[in-house]
């Protein structure tokens, strides 16, 4: 799906290092992945989108992929809250075990094949994406409690994604047995 | 041309890269033009982003049998040096480990000590109040504001910026202020309070639970959990004035409290004590005041020792 430009033309040139056409197209794939409501893609989008436009006409962005994608991650964020908005309105009420929409409407088959990957891990590599992913864990904090390098620690993250990620697009599990 | 595994790590270093607290400026243009470079860059980035993210990834990590490691196993599953390096991403982690250890100049630390509060104004126009033996790191970068209680308690004013949310971390809890004053208590590294004077913020643990409050909202996050708490009608934190109201707080919390102000150490004889609910208005300021507050409604002995201040049940058979 093509996404909607505001203002290319204004920018034109002014970041000429980045090609807005190619940071939006990455972002909706990004966006499509991260929420159930395909409604919610293109104004998403569209907003990272302006945002950064305005952003790097104030100032030289440092990176206009690392920017984009956090602007992008916060307005979901901020989306999911308005939804769940009726839920933390009813006050005094323990709160919010409630799981965030996405989470509900991703599919069961998805938590399956993540959850068959992580089956697949070295222990110590799954222990290090739950210090990593659930605890937010420093990397440096990680290696220190584990008593591994960091460079170790590094390790377990970036091929445990991959992991994760072979997993998600469905070829398979084989990884290990081929190195 | 590279093989799917590769281009899979190299994005999973740089995912990893940006979630560091201290995402070094250098490092922007070498990952846009990382993503420049190529399609399958680009799209295996998203798809990795959206993965590590989500919900799902999150629930499944959460499964009992992906929480425990045996000591034992460490030895074995240590890799060959050198094998699977991503490049640049060791050096980033080695760099981390620098800044974590060293003084960095890119995070400012504000600390205070037994009984003194300090009030700081950030670079980017935020106030903060700080109160007795407190720590606060704070990161002012040009895509996010970030803050760590480190220990003891804060009240935020944070300025309004669209592009830039403020989060302030204290243990597993994320508090994501949105332009507003607001309270963050760490009352232990397992237990956080957070009291809304003014706007709203958003408060998350370790990235999950999201509960958003508003103008005169209090919650507790205690162990992961996040609860609400009666709402205030206060405009300002009792602590600025040397106040704590407990409700339903363990005896451990307000003695923590009691010892930001005071210079001898409070001891409590007794763990059973440390747990004990208490609820009330205490003057944490003054030292004497408020255990005598406690010694009178909770019935604990409390010796005024020359160097030590020490609590224990009243109850002469629960000493031994």
């Amino acid at each position: 799906m093509p996404a909607p430009l505001p203002h290319i033309e204004d920018i034109a040139g002014a970041t000429p290092e980045a090609d807005w056409r190619t940071v939006a197209s990455t972002l909706s794939r990004y966006v499509r992945a991260r929420t159930s409501r395909a409604d919610l893609v293109e104004d998403v989008v569209r907003e990272t989108l302006s945002r950064l436009v305005q952003q790097s006409r104030v100032q030289k962005l440092v990176s206009v992929y690392a920017l984009g994608f956090r602007i992008a991650a916060s307005l979901l964020v901020d989306h999911h809250r308005r939804d769940s908005r009726y839920v933390a309105e009813r006050e005094e009420e323990p709160a919010s075990q409630a799981p965030l929409p996405d989470r509900v409407l991703a599919g069961r088959q998805e938590l399956a094949l993540l959850q068959a990957a992580l089956a697949m891990m070295p222990p110590l590599r799954r222990d290090v994406l739950v210090r990593r992913r659930l605890q937010g864990q420093s990397c440096a904090a990680i290696a220190r409690e584990l008593g591994l390098s960091p460079k170790a620690v590094e390790k377990h993250i970036t091929r445990g994604l991959a992991d994760l990620h072979k997993a998600m697009r469905g070829d398979g599990f084989a990884r290990g047995a081929a190195q | 041309m590279k093989r799917d595994t590769e281009i899979a790590e190299e994005a999973a270093g740089w995912i990893d890269r940006l979630n560091q607290p201290a995402f070094d400026a250098a490092a922007g243009p070498e990952f846009d033009a990382w993503m420049a470079a190529s399609p399958r860059h680009r799209e295996t980035f998203a798809d990795l982003q959206a993965v590590w993210e989500s919900e799902t990834l999150a629930h499944a990590l959460r499964q009992p049998e992906a929480l425990v490691v045996m000591p034992s196993l460490r030895s074995h599953v240590r890799f060959p040096r050198l094998r699977y390096v991503v490049p640049g991403l060791a050096a980033a982690c080695a760099a981390l480990a620098a800044v974590l250890i060293l003084p960095s100049v890119t995070t400012t630390a504000y600390r205070t000590g037994v009984g003194g509060g300090r009030t700081v104004v950030l670079a980017d126009g935020s106030r903060v109040d700080l109160s007795g033996d407190s720590e606060l790191r704070v990161q002012i970068l040009p895509w996010a504001r970030a803050a760590e209680l480190v220990r003891g308690e804060a009240f935020f004013d944070v300025r309004h910026e669209n592009a830039r949310t403020f989060e302030v971390a204290s243990g597993t809890t994320q508090v994501r202020v949105l332009g507003t004053a607001s309270n963050v208590d760490r009352q232990s590294p397992t237990r956080t309070a957070v009291v809304v004077y003014r706007g709203a913020v958003d408060v998350a643990v370790a990235g999950e639970h999201d509960l958003v409050l508003r103008k005169g909202d209090a919650a507790h996050v205690v162990d992961g959990h996040i609860a609400a708490q009666p709402r205030t009608a206060e405009t300002a934190p009792a602590w600025k004035s040397g106040w704590f109201e407990a409700s339903n707080v363990p005896l451990g919390v307000l003695i923590d409290k009691v010892q930001r102000y005071s210079t001898r150490p409070i001891v409590v004889r007794d763990r059973a004590l440390l747990t004990l609910p208490i609820s009330g208005r205490f003057r944490i300021s003054d030292t004497a005041r408020a255990l005598q507050a406690v010694q009178v409604a909770y019935g604990v002995t409390i010796s005024w020792g020359r160097r030590v201040i020490a609590i224990r049940p009243t109850d002469a058979s629960r000493r031994r």
